[in-house]
């Protein structure tokens, strides 16, 4: 039997890159908010330069929860869905904004509005068969500002490329209009940074350094970036990477107004017969509680967020939570996201240091940036190089032909080309389709019994078509840098698991249609608000977190400016 | 076979050769202790065998075996991969079996020459139950051969010295991120320099 604990004014779950944000304005605002986090505290002892312990052995975690309910994934319906291998999450104060890359975008005004500008510019038939995409209910220039107040809150470094229409070559000149320049400037220029920018503008692109939520010098009384290199799936030894563990999370505890309960496993969200949200039951070392809340803030990865609400059946909402229109796990999107050209340089490239977000990109063949006419396909890909390279998947390069996989001719391949070989990022526009969806598999559960998330994801053919057409621009872009060879090796079957993982409750004006209001309030529940990725309703060229941020910090402003209404 | 570095991109595509147990988190050890064998000196003769094919000692200095890549593996299968070590001991066993269907003497008895043709069968898809196996092996051997020394392989930062990754350190300045100049090799991991631990 639960213990029934005090009511409190807001109760989060999940207490990572979406709500670690949202808690500030919260509780700043003098309101109550109790966060359930399953992970526990990190500090920068824990993380490691440490390929094994990072990359490999993937222990940049506290606690188990994510390790237990790895989605499973199948491409067709008459499949068994095989359970993944590793988690594409973790659980920790701060969650998965402590081993990202910290690449920190803008999503561009066109992937606000795909379908209208799509049809606008090349008509109806241009949209892709069998995509359910929508407009986002919310506009850039409505989100600008929250991007902006992200920027400057958790610190973000970066040139920028348009503020108020002006256009600077040395930023993103590509980008939506933004009302001032970056917190800091980019991280360190170097000769790669520098070759591969030259590169580019020899190719005829606009090459940028990529945004990055690291500190480029001191800020807040937080050192600057130690590039040391193991940044990726590792946490900030010098608190340098802004993570929400070490910028929003703390400020909004200054407060005095946000208790985090640590190793609470979020078991169910609970509702009334009217279908209001009375707050969430979970187990902490083997305990049971209720947590009771005026407003419930679903905070959690996306096929976290998603599993939840299927799990939370109730009088009200016999399919799952403020799931009476069957859209939960609709509109799931795995980002089209892939290293798929790699190419062989002359000489050593020395990007074994450095962070993942020391990067160049070029976005002339992403978004709607080039006309499609004729293409067959809509969107397009960013493309990224960038430092950051580590010894064991070094070793594991590709050898283009001239060596073998294993022996002496291979020790020899590797040991000249180990450093000197690169493979491009390319991120697609992804968009959401019908034979694409999250629900719960039928076979595989957790610990406690509760099964874990499916992922259905069906063939594609607009996103490969981007991708390859982007692909061919990177082998410019590498041919233009000196590189002696150059490969593609198409990613046939798209995204499986992905840390990029969108939609699922994707928001919108109609029940019909999407999960949550423009603001992020159950359209079925109007105070369980939902943050993070599974909120999207396209996922942009680019990283996801920045936007999922922008839009927590809306949602928690628009609940304090709301209060009495959603939590009345 | 083709490979991807796994980066936390591509979990999935690029993990679609080690079997699910291969990566699931089990309590482990820290760094530096160092389990009881996982496996007997009939099995570790086979896996030595397998992995200086791999990585051979030769004109460029000192392969999988004198890098003490054995110990690695068989220290994964003893607790962070004792999940696998039944599949494991299988795969060496199946290669047993090979080596002599085929060449009619066990894995670890064949010249240099002849091992290699057994490799080659298996990596030329002659050997269906042994695929996934071999790649499994091929990975494990590059984790240690250029992982950290902790843990068993790398010795004496060979691995590092041939690839001319300089080493870990912790603040990382300009002077070391320069193409023209690059950082000569100073043999330092996060545990520290010199020999391993844990022997």
């Amino acid at each position: 039997m639960a213990t029934n604990l005090k009511p409190v004014d807001v109760v989060v779950v999940g207490l990572g890159a979406a709500a670690g944000v949202a808690v500030l304005p919260l509780t700043r605002a003098g309101i109550k908010v109790t966060a359930l986090e399953a992970g526990s505290w990190m500090q920068p002892g824990d993380f490691k330069a440490d390929e094994i312990h990072n990359n490999v052995r993937r222990r940049v975690t506290t606690g188990t929860k994510v390790w237990d309910e790895i989605p499973t994934f199948r491409v067709s319906p008459d499949q068994r869905a095989r359970q993944g291998a590793a988690p594409t999450m973790m659980n920790a104060v701060g969650g998965t904004s402590i081993h990202y890359y910290a690449n920190s975008w803008r999503f561009h005004p066109w992937d606000f509005k795909v379908r209208s500008e799509t049809v606008r510019r090349y008509g109806a038939s241009a949209i892709p068969k069998g995509s359910t995409v929508e407009d986002w209910p919310l506009t850039y220039d409505d989100l600008e500002p929250f991007y902006d107040t992200i920027e400057y809150e958790i610190g973000v470094s970066g040139k920028a490329g348009n503020v108020q229409g002006k256009i600077d070559p040395k930023g993103n000149v590509f980008e939506g209009a933004r009302r001032r320049e970056y917190p800091m400037p980019p991280l360190r220029d170097t000769d790669f940074t520098d070759m591969m920018q030259a590169a580019a503008r020899k190719a005829g692109f606009h090459p940028h350094r990529s945004p990055a939520a690291i500190n480029s010098q001191p800020r807040n009384g937080r050192s600057a970036c130690a590039y040391h290199g193991y940044c990726d799936t590792g946490g900030c030894h010098v608190k340098a990477k802004n993570s929400t563990a070490v910028t929003t999370i703390p400020a909004a505890q200054k407060t005095g107004n946000l208790t985090i309960v640590e190793r609470a496993h979020v078991t169910r969200i609970l509702t009334d017969d009217n279908g209001k949200t009375t707050g969430a039951l979970y187990v902490r070392d083997g305990q049971e509680f209720f947590q009771p809340a005026k407003v419930v803030l679903l905070a959690s990865y996306t096929y976290e967020n998603v599993r939840m609400m299927l799990l939370s059946k109730s009088k009200a909402f016999p399919n799952g939570f403020a799931n009476n229109h069957g859209q939960v796990g609709k509109h799931y999107i795995g980002h089209w996201a892939n290293r798929e050209v790699t190419g062989l340089f002359p000489a050593d490239l020395n990007i074994w240091y450095g962070a993942n977000a020391q990067g160049v990109v070029v976005n002339n063949w992403a978004e709607d940036n080039f006309d499609h006419a004729g293409l067959g396909f809509i969107g397009g890909a960013s493309l990224t190089v960038n430092h950051e390279v580590h010894p064991i998947a070094a070793s594991a390069m590709p050898t283009f032909g001239r060596a073998p996989q294993w022996g002496s001719k291979w020790k020899k391949f590797v040991s000249q080309n180990a450093g000197r070989w690169l493979g491009v990022y390319a991120q697609c526009n992804s968009l959401p389709y019908e034979n694409t969806w999250l629900d719960l598999d039928p076979e595989v559960k957790d610990k406690l019994g509760d099964p874990v998330c499916r992922i259905t994801s069906g063939p594609k053919v607009n996103e490969p078509r981007a991708s390859a057409y982007a692909a061919k621009k990177a082998e410019e872009w590498f041919r233009a840098a000196g590189a002696i060879e150059v490969i593609t090796v198409p990613n046939a079957e798209g995204p499986n698991l992905s840390t990029h993982a969108t939609g699922g409750t994707r928001m919108g004006l109609k029940a019909e249609s999407s999960v949550v209001d423009p603001y992020g309030f159950a359209h079925e529940s109007p105070n369980l608000g939902i943050l993070g990725g599974s909120t999207l309703v396209t996922h942009g060229a680019r990283n996801p977190t920045l936007t999922i941020q922008a839009l927590s910090w809306r949602t928690a402003e628009h609940l304090v400016k709301n209060w009495k209404s959603i939590a009345g | 076979m083709k490979e991807t570095p796994i980066t936390r991109r591509t979990v999935l595509a690029g993990a679609t050769l080690i079997p699910l147990t291969a990566i699931r988190r089990v309590e482990a050890q820290q760094p530096g202790a160092a389990p009881a064998p996982a496996m007997n000196a009939e099995q570790r003769k086979i896996l030595d065998a397998f992995i200086d094919r791999i990585i051979p000692k030769d004109e460029l200095g000192p392969g999988a075996v004198e890098c003490g890549v054995g110990d690695y593996i068989d220290r994964c299968l003893a607790d962070y991969l004792a999940a696998e070590k039944p599949l494991f001991l299988d795969g060496l066993a199946n290669l047993d079996v090979f080596a002599l269907r085929t060449q009619g003497i066990a894995f670890a008895s064949l010249t240099a020459d002849k091992q290699d043709a057994v490799l080659t069968a298996i990596d030329n898809n002659q050997a269906p139950n042994l695929r996934g196996f071999f790649n499994r092996v091929r990975r494990l051997t590059l984790e240690g051969m250029f992982g950290d020394p902790v843990y068993g392989g790398n010795k004496n930062f060979a691995g590092w010295d041939l690839i001319r990754y300089p080493g870990a350190k912790l603040a990382v300045g300009p002077e070391d991120q320069s193409m023209k100049t690059p950082p000569k090799p100073f043999r330092k991991g996060l545990y520290g320099a010199g020999e391993n631990h844990g022997h």
